[in-house]
């Protein structure tokens, strides 16, 4: 999902670019530590990668469109953090100069969403679970399946916040909005974690070696930051599923958007319109559906880890099969 | 792919002639202009949508082509802001949505003007010079070589796999050779970057990229 210009306002774009733009540095500057003169043959050949793999449709059953990888947890699982972020980063960046996918100015938005949450965030998701489950092909499955899910997650909480402020103040409320993203991104996150799952299998089967394996963490620091990193995708997750429990959520929002300085925004329309007084989506209703929609998608995505992570049997003979 | 890709970049005209970072810039200001204004200002987004279908025609970039973008733009442009007045009870959240489907159809329009009238390797040279690490566009630079080599790669594993399979299967089945298909891609593009870094290596890569522009 690449967000076109016109959905953020200016200062959000702005913001949103600025944290991406520090994130992106310091993964570039990361990046030329850990591979050195390899930095580029790699992470331009895995951005390529990336690039196409998008290409490749998955029929979605029940509906005319198609879906498609996004790769976020993928490009970490293979290359690592800091070389996935960039990677992702530069697929957007492609993708806007070739195809004017996503908008220019909502360019920060899109890579925070699927290079900063989907490959750092992703990735930190996924090292802790994998750390925990004891570092084998199954916990590597295990991982990768959790993380991309969760990260789609994120991204989705992460877009209805960044809209929410940039349009706080109309007398709208974006509670729906987020029952709406989140119901909708729990399935889209089911897809990805079944790609990515499957994809992850398939080259553990075929060259194990390619996964990424973290150096000795240097300083003490790090698996703290990691697991920060990892709570925090988390968070914004099942802050996703909450909060249409959390009635007081808007007001947060709105209290938030004033103290920024987007309370100059207001129009009349929110005297004439109460927040809390729309029909057909309110009410036990919605809390409902998107606590099923989120409970829903939290099952099925550890279900899917399992199938695939106890599937796992290396298959030599399928090295040549798929070869022309 | 090469249907659509640098298409009308390579023509003379006066926008194609601009400076690179002057139509970076100028794209960046009509955007910026048209995601702020507010839809009261109607004539405002008028004269801009004017401007810019002005630029179309300086860079002669054709009408068909614009109509075809957009046809594939709108369609899903309208079903994301429609989950606007959709989240309302489809009571409210109309003028919202129609002021965000002005402002996209105005910034994907400048947007598509700004990809036909530069080419990729003018914005590498562009960003080179915004100061953005010289390690970035090296990766850019490779990355768009190798997007038609892993894009040819892509289309013989479809062609392969049509050959082999007849008629429609599972939905299961379709999902497991997708995936596959990714994760062959994936090894072929690990295993080519390890093949050309010892091919770079061999002709004395030290990792950095030396071009003839200054």
């Amino acid at each position: 999902m690449h967000i076109p210009d016109g959905f953020l306002s200016a200062p959000v774009c702005a913001a949103t670019g600025a944290v991406s733009l520090g994130a992106v540095g310091y993964s570039v500057r990361r990046l030329k530590d850990s591979l050195s003169e390899r930095t580029i043959p790699l992470t331009g050949m895995m951005s390529a990668m990336v690039f196409a793999g998008q290409m490749i449709n998955f029929p979605i059953p029940g509906a005319l469109v198609s879906g498609h990888l996004m790769g976020g947890v993928l490009a970490a699982v293979i290359l690592g953090p800091w070389a996935g972020c960039v990677a992702l980063t530069l697929v957007l960046v492609v993708q806007w100069a070739l195809f004017a996918d996503g908008g220019m100015l909502a360019l920060g938005a899109n890579i925070l969403h699927m290079a900063v949450i989907g490959s750092l965030g992703g990735y930190a998701l996924y090292s802790t679970i994998r750390n925990f489950l004891g570092r084998n092909a199954r916990a590597t499955v295990t991982g990768a399946v959790i993380a991309s899910w969760f990260s789609v997650m994120a991204a989705a909480a992460m877009f209805c916040v960044e809209f929410g402020v940039s349009h706080a103040g109309q007398g709208y409320s974006f509670r729906n909005l987020f029952a709406l993203m989140v119901a909708y991104h729990s399935l889209i996150g089911i897809g990805e974690a079944l790609i990515t799952g499957l994809a992850v299998s398939f080259v553990l089967a075929q060259r194990p070696d390619l996964i990424y394996e973290p150096k000795a963490t240097r300083s003490i620091h790090q698996p703290i930051s990691r697991t920060l990193a990892a709570g925090l995708v988390c968070a914004l997750a099942i802050a996703a599923f909450l909060s249409p429990f959390a009635s007081a959520f808007d007001d947060g929002l709105e209290a938030v958007a004033v103290k920024i300085g987007f309370d100059e925004l207001e129009s009349g329309k929110s005297l004439l319109l109460d927040d809390y007084e729309i029909p057909a989506l309110t009410g036990d209703w919605q809390t409902f559906s998107v606590s099923a929609a989120g409970l829903l998608g939290t099952i099925s995505v550890f279900v899917i880890a399992l199938l695939l992570g106890r599937s796992i049997t290396p298959s030599p003979s399928l090295a040549e099969a798929p070869r022309e | 792919m090469s249907d659509y890709l640098d298409r009308y970049g390579r023509r003379q005209s006066i926008c194609h002639r601009m400076p690179a970072i002057a139509k970076l810039l100028l794209t960046l200001v009509v955007v910026g202009i048209a995601v702020s204004i507010p839809i009261d200002y109607w004539p405002v987004q008028g004269v801009l949508g004017c401007v810019i279908l002005l630029g179309h025609t300086l860079a002669r970039i054709p009408i068909s082509y614009v109509v075809r973008r957009l046809a594939i733009f709108l369609p899903m442009l309208f079903v994301l802001s429609l989950s606007l007045p959709m989240s309302q009870g489809f009571q409210t959240g109309w003028d919202l949505m129609l002021s965000i489907l002005f402002r996209s159809t105005l910034s994907f329009l400048a947007a598509i003007w700004l990809i036909n009238v530069m080419l990729f390797d003018q914005l590498l040279i562009t960003l080179r010079r915004l100061w953005v690490p010289e390690v970035v566009i090296a990766i850019l630079a490779f990355m768009y070589r190798y997007i038609f080599v892993l894009w040819d790669e892509l289309e013989k594993m479809r062609k392969a796999r049509e050959a082999r399979s007849i008629g429609t299967s599972s939905l299961r089945v379709r999902w497991k050779i997708a995936a596959q298909i990714v994760g062959m891609l994936l090894i072929r593009a690990m295993s080519r970057a390890e093949r050309v870094h010892g091919a770079m290596c061999a002709r004395g890569w030290d990792g950095h990229v030396r071009t003839l522009d200054p």
